[in-house]
């Protein structure tokens, strides 16, 4: 009999870190953001009362979040770099306006996906089709597999596979990159997710669903396309 | 409920994300039990969400940090957070 999947396999440590779960000896995961929020909030405090180089203590562990954010949008290091360069100074530059009931990751990521959005609309790379909300109501049918195992995971583990999805992320709309980065790669919730795009979150799941299946169906054009036998030329 | 293929699409992210109620469970996975095409489709995305998560790994471009710390010298110290 087939194998039916639980969500319970789905589960990635990311995306699924439950606030109840004791990671040590007596203290939990939601002690461990509590914590790191704490820190976060007197590091924000001592910048604000003027010593400037406790800024760099704060982004430290975000270095790496927001250039993949921009790069995922942009698909070009050298942009992505700029752009995640100016999304560190105008967070720099605003930081008083930050408003300490949100997380600083999320509210550093909303600035970062604007500023990589701001780069792309001078690039004048995305099409109107890719932004309109029609994109996401239309019908859409995912191809059909004859077989799971089009897919097989093993095969997901060879490089030239993990090339084929980097290039089926380049071919997604603006927005279906967005929230794959934000939820699939940064394993953001639905409502961070929804803050920084200024979205519902019913909206967030419907696009994500959308970006989901585009991205596999990609995916699955480009597995085919390599396995295809190639014609005899005369 | 009986559930066609079109209900398996439209919940197959809340079904990956376990964001579903136990009732709507078991009645996609009893869909998927008996439907080749949903079953395919649900293992592909699902094979497709796990490899980003994993091996999306780029790593950062090298003195990535150096010259980010150095604009940000220049920058902070002549600005004033608002």
């Amino acid at each position: 009999m087939r194998r039916v999947l639980s969500p319970l396999f789905f589960v990635t440590f990311r995306a699924r870190l439950h606030l109840g779960v004791t990671v040590g000896l007596g203290f939990t995961v939601a002690d461990l953001f509590a914590d790191k929020k704490k820190r976060e909030f007197e590091l924000i405090d001592r910048i604000l009362s003027g010593h400037h180089e406790s800024f760099y203590d704060l982004i430290a562990p975000y270095e790496r979040r927001v250039f993949m954010t921009a790069f995922d949008i942009l698909q070009v290091e050298a942009d992505a770099e700029e752009v995640a360069q100016e999304a560190f100074l105008k967070a720099f530059r605003s930081l008083r306006s930050f408003r300490r009931e949100a997380q600083f990751s999320t509210w550093l990521l909303r600035i970062t996906v604007n500023e990589a959005r701001m780069r792309l609309r001078k690039r004048r790379e995305v099409s109107l089709d890719s932004l309109s909300p029609n994109h996401e109501e239309a019908d859409y049918t995912p191809i059909l597999l004859a077989d799971w195992r089009e897919i097989p995971g093993e095969a997901l583990l060879r490089d030239e596979t993990r090339r084929l999805l980097s290039e089926s992320i380049a071919a997604l709309p603006e927005n279906y990159r967005e929230i794959i980065t934000l939820r699939d790669v940064n394993g953001l919730s639905t409502a961070e997710s929804a803050e920084i795009l200024g979205l519902s979150q019913g909206n967030v799941k419907v696009r994500l669903l959308r970006a989901r299946i585009m991205l596999r169906d990609l995916f699955v054009e480009r597995l085919r396309s390599r396995t295809r036998p190639r014609e005899a030329t005369p | 409920m009986k559930l066609d293929c079109n209900h398996i699409w439209r919940e197959l992210s809340n079904y990956l994300d376990g964001e579903i109620s136990p009732d709507i469970r078991r009645d996609i996975e009893a869909h998927v039990a008996q439907c080749r095409h949903c079953a395919a489709l649900l293992d592909s995305t699902h094979n497709v969400i796990v490899l980003i998560a994993d091996e999306r790994r780029l790593e950062l471009p090298v003195g990535f940090s150096a010259r980010l710390r150095e604009k940000l010298q220049r920058e902070l110290a002549t600005l004033r957070p608002d």
